[in-house]
């Protein structure tokens, strides 16, 4: 349901009502095929907001090109029709789907629902309220988003980076970051974006690539590039592409008064008042909760935090106040890609959980009729071409192309279509496929990337195996993109006519593979995460063995105290580890480690080993790696000297006990970053500044009389945590910035700790006289990481952590099928991050413990026995490691070696088929035959 | 008649292929010369394709694949990248100017790019001229 | 009587007869039984142009079978494949110079008028030598394979062939069924310990002997390419195997390709250029690669380099 907003949620958790107002479209979605003939008509122009109104669009368009569903809609806003009965209709007219409805109406929709996820998303602060930064006054101001849009190559300057005054090329470029963040005077949004820094630096290195010569200023006050890989990524932006970071808050943009430049003032890293001319100020804006999302939560009926984000638990980050509601993405607070797609697998899982019981009672299986054998048959295939409207008929001569086709080897039938995807032209295909006994199809139309799966099911539905179709594709690559040209686009189109048939012909039926799932899971790790993850899996009714390698479930979060939000852990570890430890499903594994692992998806077999050396072997169908990490001992700050220079972890302890340095201590020193964000160890350990502010504050409030000094690269109490930061400041908390280059000195004086440092603000040398220094120290890898890496073949970043399938868009997934990770052992990360992970994990686990058989695509690497003879070039370049070499005839050494694929390993790259001397391997669907055959095809004119 | 190339492209199904569809929605207009065929990775790309295609008469082949790091399946296009320079080397072996071959990145957001690649690659054949056009064969 | 047989020999170095002579004992009854050779230049003075030369065409007698060695160099070699075609019914291709052009045609790597005046006008020559235009068949544009030229019915590739497989070859055409012969490459009948390509980065020259230890078999040995030294096995059709291994790798020396490429119509330049790029091997590391296709240069596979001026920019 596209254009619709929920009115209202009643009932309770399990049963909800909930009421949902779609807007009319006046495109009826079932005819629109999305050529966009509309568009082009559309005299009407209006502002895109989707190019962050930098662009034009049409009163009838698609939002943007990739758009689900890729339909047309009509703005009835700005439509000139629609404002005024009689008038244009220009799109109606020229729609040869008839698709265009102008008399369509809204709707109200009833839906009966278990559970409910609320993901409204955030909006970016508009900068134009608070006059300052001079946006919508200055032209050359403008917003991130805006330069995201000027950046793309789909944007309205194709990625060159102009000024919108004058069109002249941007030389000198100026981010301000925390616009709309971290800033309670202008907009009143204290909390911190987190996304902000991450992003004005990409954007910075991206328009470097885009126009060479630009020079590029970032104005921050705390780079807070927290996440995995981020610091790294800033480190090289700094040396690579140049980027300037200047850590001052500006305080508003002018003119120079004669020309559209802008002139930023600000105090330099030497303490001066400095002016610098800029061609372009990026406002860096915050994310913030969006009206409509607001109401929405009213209606809802949830709380919402003080900064207006869902108010969520660290030990329950996707539940809402009100059960049965769940939350995911920046909705409950600021967040990245990443944790957004690991949020939304989270709430997933939190639903399945509630709804477990009634899963699969809705679901129902498509039948097909049986598959018609036609290895053996000589090829007739049957050619159908799309006129697509005139979309294709327009410019190819879609006659002479039909005709054309007969003409073609093993083509025994050639029909015409007004439009190939449409449902009579489905059910018309499936009975010329009876009816002429067609076993091979070539749809000359649009792109296989969209529509080739409709025809698979067409042909499905024929009795015809999925696999005998082939697209030709004269729309998108042929009439769309040679308008001018109709007979060169004729003749392309029978060269690509001819090639599709060439290639099905060397087709072969494939039968998708399916393996056995052992519908148990396995969690290594017994910490937050690990216990989390088995948890949901066992709640949502799967076995789940939870291997630990201690004797005490519990992992770091043993050591700690209070989340940044303030729930006390000990009493929520309590409460968890009771609920594994009771949960039948559930079986525990203390003091055993994984010593052994084979098998694929659905199917591994871990074999793990206690500390009195006995063994147990586990099958379980998907695997979660909880493994956590470690504390990081320093070397540095002479540590190991002076008594009462102590770790963080140290300090909580001392101060829980409220040890006599602690008590008698009046002056206390945090230093931040030891042991992250340097040399080897490029990243930051994201809880550690949280950490101190929180320990801080605790020293402040219960006597205001102490020093409490933090020495600190970058504060980064992203999100919400922010209000910490503030709080410590309004307590007297003092902070003291320190650069790599000159870390602090510790030294010990008798009764007192020196700590020098270099002050930034104050430029001298301070001398702290410290009775306490305590150093917030590094969450390292856990150092048998690697161990576990061979076991599973599951990669390990430069860091030493886990390494996910893809940073963005799969951040628990590894690139083994089935394998998942969560918590520590991905990068470090505060407790609601880690049970975050863990569900998603755990829900990402499901979906394939759900299944008793796992269904893998048809197109895999199929050795070819007469060809193949164990050379072995293509073992090791199989990126999935699934290729092995075996003896031909089994346990005979001397009757030569082949390979073997593992079909459930294998993804069907084809990089061993392209590496074959001798055509020893081919991917089904791909093969040295199709391809040579459309390549001889290609060129036999 | 002016000379009218043929050109293949190896279009990797995630990205390359993908832009030439997205050129075809934006109605990007680029010459005809160039024959799509579409493959699951540019790893998959047999260099003897590449010598095949030169043989039966294509006048340049293109490899259009993901940038490097964000290939489908891990280093597909590390591969891809790897072949082509021996591919680019060995084709004057074999006869051919290097001209003839390309290898390209594309993102599946990058319809311009895959436009600017086809429509240079043919503007360089057609500098070239045909292929095998001064050697046919003494015999 | 026996199959009537004649033998003929190109561009040849005799290698390949004499490796007929080596399938030993068994020659005996093949030669006094199963074939009745007719026609063998290398055996009897059986003059072209009449025992005088009194004819005025080249005739070869009629025969079943035919069995060429050596590629085609210059017109005479054309005459007498063009004859042997016209008067055999099945004519085999025999060694690799027939099949794949062979040494011979590392030739066609040169350009050709050069390589001539180099040959006709070095230091040991006369003064004033020219290359002759008479007396010496002239040379074709470069040097092909028998089947660029005529049909061939059944290759046999070698230098020299397997005895072994020539002998099958021979039996089977005189029991008129299909010669049983490896298709695969020389890995197939490779017994040396393979677990994949991935672990060196470049090529070594084979100027140190290979890691093994002296005494123990050849299985218990890593294969060589995985060793990084330039093993031409995955690219080269098997043949070479008489005692267990393949003759080189049993000599503890990587195969040179000398059996021709595994597909008929295969490249072993580029399979193995990109066998190795695929694994990661720097394939700039191969000193002088041309030289793989030392054993199939003909069928157009080895050119002489063009030294062309650069057009356009290279990418």
């Amino acid at each position: 349901m596209t254009l619709s907003e929920i009115t209202t949620i009643d009932g309770l958790a399990g049963n909800f009502t909930v009421t949902v107002e779609e807007a009319p479209r006046y495109v009826d979605q079932e005819k629109c095929i999305a050529c966009g003939d509309c568009t082009e008509k559309c005299p009407k122009e209006v502002v895109n907001e989707f190019d962050a109104e930098t662009g034009k669009r049409k009163a009838v368009y698609v939002k943007y090109p990739q758009a689900v569903p890729l339909k047309y809609q009509i703005d009835a806003d700005t439509c000139i029709r629609l404002q005024k009965t009689g008038a244009c209709g220009a799109c109606e007219e020229v729609c040869d789907a008839g698709a265009i409805n102008f008399d369509d109406v809204g709707r109200i929709h009833e839906v009966n629902v278990g559970a409910v996820v609320m993901a409204p998303g955030f909006e970016v602060f508009d900068p134009a309220d608070s006059g300052v930064w001079g946006y919508g006054t200055f032209p050359n101001v403008i917003t991130s988003l805006q330069l995201e849009r000027y950046l793309s190559a789909s944007g309205p300057t194709e990625g060159q980076l102009v000024r919108p005054s004058d069109g002249k090329v941007v030389n000198k470029v100026a981010f301000l970051q925390c616009i709309g963040s971290r800033d309670e005077n202008l907009c009143g949004n204290g909390y911190c974006s987190s996304v902000c820094c991450m992003y004005a630096i990409k954007e910075a290195v991206t328009a470097k690539v885009n126009s060479p010569g630009l020079q590029t200023s970032i104005f921050y006050m705390d780079m807070r590039t927290h996440g995995k890989e981020f610091d790294q990524y800033m480190e090289r932006a700094r040396e690579t592409s140049s980027v300037r970071f200047v850590r001052c808050r500006v305080n508003g943009v002018e003119t120079d008064g004669t020309s559209d430049d802008l002139r930023l003032s600000y105090v330099n890293e030497e303490g001066r008042q400095v002016e610098e001319l800029f061609d372009m100020v990026v406002l860096s804006v915050g994310l913030q909760t969006p009206k409509h999302a607001l109401e929405l939560a009213h209606n809802a009926g949830i709380k919402l935090t003080g900064d207006n984000f869902a108010a969520t638990t660290d030990f329950a980050p996707v539940q809402t106040s009100r059960e049965g509601i769940f939350t995911c993405g920046s909705f409950s607070g600021p967040k990245n890609i990443p944790q957004s797609v690991t949020g939304g697998s989270a709430a997933a899982a939190a639903v399945s959980d509630l709804l477990s019981p009634s899963r699969f009672e809705f679901s129902t299986d498509v039948s097909f009729p049986d598959e018609k054998d036609v290895s053996v048959d000589q090829p007739r295939v049957g050619v159908f071409v799309c006129r697509c409207g005139s979309n294709i008929a327009g410019v190819v001569d879609v006659e002479a192309l039909a005709e054309y086709s007969t003409l073609l080897p093993e083509v025994v039938y050639v029909e015409k279509n007004l439009f190939s995807c449409s449902q009579d032209s489905q059910d018309m295909i499936e009975e010329r496929i009876r009816e002429q006994n067609l076993n091979r199809i070539v749809i000359a139309a649009c792109s296989p990337r969209t529509h080739e799966p409709l025809f698979r099911k067409t042909l499905k539905a024929a009795g015809l195996n999925e696999y005998l179709v082939e697209m030709a594709n004269i729309r998108n690559q042929n009439s769309w993109v040679h308008i001018a040209e109709p007979e060169a686009a004729t003749s392309k189109a029978k060269d690509l006519v001819r090639m599709a048939v060439a290639r099905v012909i060397c087709s072969d039926s494939l039968k998708p593979i399916s393996v056995p799932v052992m519908q148990k899971g396995l969690v290594i790790g017994g910490g937050i995460a690990g216990m989390t993850a088995a948890l949901n899996m066992a709640e949502q009714g799967f076995e789940v063995h939870l291997v630990e390698r201690t004797d005490i479930l519990g992992g770091n979060a043993l050591n700690l105290k209070h989340t940044w939000s303030g729930q006390h852990v000990p009493t929520e570890v309590g409460k968890l580890v009771d609920k594994v430890v009771w949960n039948e499903k559930i079986v525990i594994h203390k003091e055993f480690e994984v010593t052994a692992a084979e098998g694929f998806v659905g199917n591994f077999r871990s074999t793990i080993t206690g500390k009195d050396g006995s063994q147990k072997t586990i099958e379980h169908g998907a695997g979660i790696v909880a493994t956590g990490a470690e504390q990081y001992i320093p070397q540095e700050y002479n540590y190991e000297s002076i008594t009462r220079v102590v770790t963080s972890v140290q300090f909580d302890k001392l101060y829980e006990l409220n040890e006599v340095h602690v008590r008698k201590a009046k002056n206390f020193v945090f230093i931040q970053c030891v042991g992250s964000r340097e040399e080897n160890n490029m990243y930051c350990s994201k809880v550690c500044c949280t950490h101190s502010v929180q320990s801080a504050i605790a020293l402040k409030k219960e006597n205001p009389n102490r020093n409490v000094y933090i020495l600190y690269r970058d504060i980064r109490t992203y999100g919400q945590r922010e209000a910490l930061y503030k709080q410590a400041r309004k307590l007297g908390v003092i902070f003291i910035n320190y650069e790599l280059h000159g870390k602090p000195n510790v030294a010990e004086n008798g009764q007192v700790i020196n700590v020098e440092i270099w002050d930034h603000v104050l430029h001298r040398l301070l001398r702290l006289e410290a009775d306490m220094v305590i150093l917030a120290i590094a969450v390292r890898p856990n150092g048998d990481a690697s161990t576990l890496s061979k076991l599973y073949k599951l990669p390990v970043d430069g860091d030493g952590f886990f390494q996910e399938a893809h940073s963005k868009i799969r951040p628990v997934d590894f690139s083994v099928d089935g394998m998942f990770v969560a918590g520590l052992a991905h990068y470090p990360k505060p407790i609601e991050e880690s049970v975050a992970q863990a569900l998603a994990a755990s829900s990402r686990a499901v979906t394939i413990l759900s299944k008793t058989k796992v269904s893998l695509d048809g197109v895999k690497a199929i050795v070819d026995e007469e060809y193949c003879d164990g050379c072995a070039l293509c073992v090791d370049v199989c990126p999935y490691d699934a290729i092995t070499l075996v003896d031909r005839v089994a346990d005979d050494p001397d009757g030569g070696k082949l390979i073997r694929v593992n079909q459930a390993q294998c993804k069907g790259c084809g990089i061993c088929q392209g590496s074959c001397p001798k055509r020893g391997v081919n991917i089904a669907g791909f093969t040295m035959k199709q391809i040579s055959a459309q390549i001889s095809a290609a060129l036999a004119v | 008649m002016s000379f009218e190339p043929k050109i293949i492209a190896f279009c990797c199904n995630w990205c390359s292929y993908a832009a030439a569809d997205l050129a075809g929605i934006h109605r990007m207009q680029y010459p005809h010369n160039v024959r799509i065929i579409r493959l699951m990775c540019s790893g998959m790309v047999h260099p003897e394709f590449v010598m095949d295609a030169l043989s039966q008469g294509a006048d340049g082949v293109m490899v259009l694949g993901c940038h490097l790091g964000e290939c489908h399946y891990r280093d597909g296009n590390y591969r891809a990248m790897d072949r082509s320079d021996m591919v680019a080397e060995l084709l004057e072996d074999f006869g051919y100017e290097q001209e003839r071959f390309s290898l390209t990145w594309v993102s599946s957001q990058e319809p311009d790019k895959f436009v600017k690649a086809v429509t240079e690659m043919t503007a360089s054949i057609k500098e070239l001229g045909p292929v095998n056009g001064e050697q046919a064969e003494v015999v | 009587m026996g199959v009537t047989t004649a033998l003929e020999w190109l561009g040849s170095c005799s290698g390949c007869e004499i490796a007929i002579l080596n399938i030993g004992e068994d020659l005996v009854s093949l030669i006094t039984e199963t074939l009745n050779i007719v026609h063998a230049p290398i055996l009897m003075d059986h003059k072209y142009f009449g025992q005088c030369g009194e004819g005025v065409t080249l005739e070869i007698p009629e025969a079943v079978v035919g069995i060429v060695t050596g590629g085609v160099n210059n017109r005479e070699h054309l005459e007498v494949l063009q004859e042997m075609r016209k008067k055999c019914k099945v004519l085999l291709a025999l060694g690799t110079c027939a099949t794949h052009g062979g040494i011979p045609a590392l030739m066609n790597g040169q350009d050709q008028l050069e390589s001539w005046e180099g040959i006709f006008s070095t230091v040991s020559t006369d003064p004033g030598a020219e290359i002759p235009n008479v007396e010496v068949p002239p040379p074709l544009d470069r040097v092909y394979a028998c089947d660029e030229k005529v049909k061939i019915d059944m290759q046999l590739p070698g230098c020299p062939p397997n005895p072994e497989l020539i002998g099958e070859v021979i039996v089977a055409l005189a029991e008129g069924r299909v010669p049983v012969l490896p298709g695969k490459s020389v890995c197939d009948t490779c017994p040396t310990k393979r677990e994949g390509k991935g672990m060196v980065d470049k090529v070594k020259r084979f100027i140190n002997n290979v890691e093994f230890k002296p005494g123990t078999p050849i299985d218990e040995m890593r294969c060589l390419l995985e060793q990084g030294y330039m093993c031409m096995g995955p690219v080269t059709v098997a043949g070479c195997a008489k005692r267990g291994g393949p003759s080189c790798i049993s000599a503890r020396v990587p195969c040179r390709g000398c059996f021709g490429p595994v597909r008929r119509d295969g490249n072993q330049l580029l399979d193995m250029m990109n066998g190795l790029v695929s694994n990661g091997l720097d394939f700039k590391s191969v000193v002088d690669r041309r030289s793989v296709l030392r054993f199939s240069g003909a069928h157009g596979r080895l050119r002489p380099v063009k030294k062309r001026v650069a057009r356009g920019k290279v990418k």
